[in-house]
């Protein structure tokens, strides 16, 4: 009888510790309720707060080593492509907002200074601009060039993503003629720059 | 004669008994947040920075790519005079690099800077370095890419724009 008593007593610890493990559920479930409320009243990318998409950038672009052409009366260019990539997106309604990337230089100040540069990691008052386009091989010109645009405060305009998986390859392009004349004494060296990418959720246009 | 055996029955039944409601009473505990995830040491930065920061958002088909996954946003809320932010920021596990994040006006007014994220690693809600006044604000987070050496060597950064309501 006493053991029957014992065990009793146990399974009923059991069945109290279970009834607890299932409050707790609850109470996750009621959180979760809170949030769907939250996304009812901001259909426009997703509750306030969260993520509502993932873009995805070049870390790092590397024009290699940049030769000294033997004239600057041909074309002598350097090019090396770029990606940017609407990765995931949520809660966006297409015919109402779009995702607007821009790309600026990091140095870049609108009115004075909007052009992309790489600058000599040893001396930063040696540096060379360089071009960016939204396109790649034949289709790289004056059309496709994005800093021959007019620079907003984010940057220059660059792509508008509304699905996910769209992409934009683009191309940097240094002219090499730059370099042209200049003293490898005080040229020579390893280069930098950054690119910044700034996005948004915006109107459609 | 046949106490001894019937007892140690009783006893191993017991012995069941305490350990499933032992192993019943730990997942409790878990499921309740006793057990906080493991933090990094923030040292000198206030906010809690997580392990396994989640984008909150489906990654099941999400395509690998190279280069580096940067979060967006459309908004956050908070009312007037809140020293706190509700906000996801994070480095997405899949990335290689590090980063910065701070968030800010757009007059350049830095609400939030936050220690070396790696992979993974995150925040959701942020300490302020000054209360906002009623008003929607143009907002955003920047994300200094680094790499994950010992001088953080800088990358190419992004900033994501948002409305910051301010009730």
């Amino acid at each position: 009888m006493k053991a029957r008593k014992i065990l009793s007593l146990a399974l009923a610890a059991m069945m109290a510790a279970a009834a607890v493990v299932s409050v707790s559920a609850a109470e996750l479930t009621e959180s979760n309720s809170n949030g769907q409320t939250e996304v009812k009243a901001h259909i426009d990318g997703g509750v306030p707060g969260d993520v509502s998409y993932i873009i995805t950038i070049p870390d790092t672009v590397d024009f290699e080593t940049l030769a000294v052409p033997e004239n600057n009366t041909d074309d002598h260019n350097k090019d090396v492509t770029y990606t940017v990539t609407m990765t995931k997106l949520v809660g966006l309604d297409p015919a109402e907002k779009v995702v607007n990337v821009y790309v600026k230089d990091q140095n870049a100040v609108v009115g004075s200074v909007e052009q992309f540069y790489i600058a000599n990691k040893s001396n930063a008052d040696v540096k060379f601009a360089y071009d960016v386009y939204t396109a790649t091989g034949a289709n790289v010109n004056m059309s496709t060039n994005v800093n021959f645009n007019t620079m907003e405060t984010n940057g220059f305009f660059l792509t508008g993503f509304s699905e996910q998986g769209q992409s934009l390859t683009g191309t940097l392009r240094f002219d090499l003629n730059q370099l042209y004349g200049e003293s490898l004494a005080r040229i020579a060296g390893d280069y930098s720059g950054y690119m910044v990418f700034f996005s948004a959720i915006e109107d459609v246009q | 004669m046949n106490k001894t055996p019937h007892r140690k029955k009783t006893l191993l039944i017991v012995a069941a008994a305490l350990l499933l409601t032992a192993a019943a009473v730990a997942g409790v505990l878990l499921f309740s947040g006793v057990f906080q995830p493991k933090q990094t040491n923030a040292q000198g930065v206030v906010g809690v920075v997580t392990d396994n920061w989640d984008p909150g958002i489906d990654e099941k088909d999400k395509p690998k790519q190279s280069g580096t996954q940067i979060p967006g946003y459309s908004s956050a809320q908070m009312k007037a005079g809140d020293k706190t932010l509700k906000i996801n920021i994070g480095n997405p596990k899949e990335n290689k690099v590090g980063m910065f994040a701070s968030v800010k006006l757009s007059d350049g007014t830095v609400l939030y800077e936050s220690p070396l994220l790696k992979p993974g690693q995150g925040v959701t809600e942020v300490p302020l370095n000054k209360t906002l006044e009623k008003g929607t604000y143009d907002a955003y987070v920047e994300y200094q890419c680094v790499l994950l050496d010992e001088k953080n060597t800088p990358l190419n950064a992004a900033q994501s724009g948002f409305k910051l309501m301010v009730e």
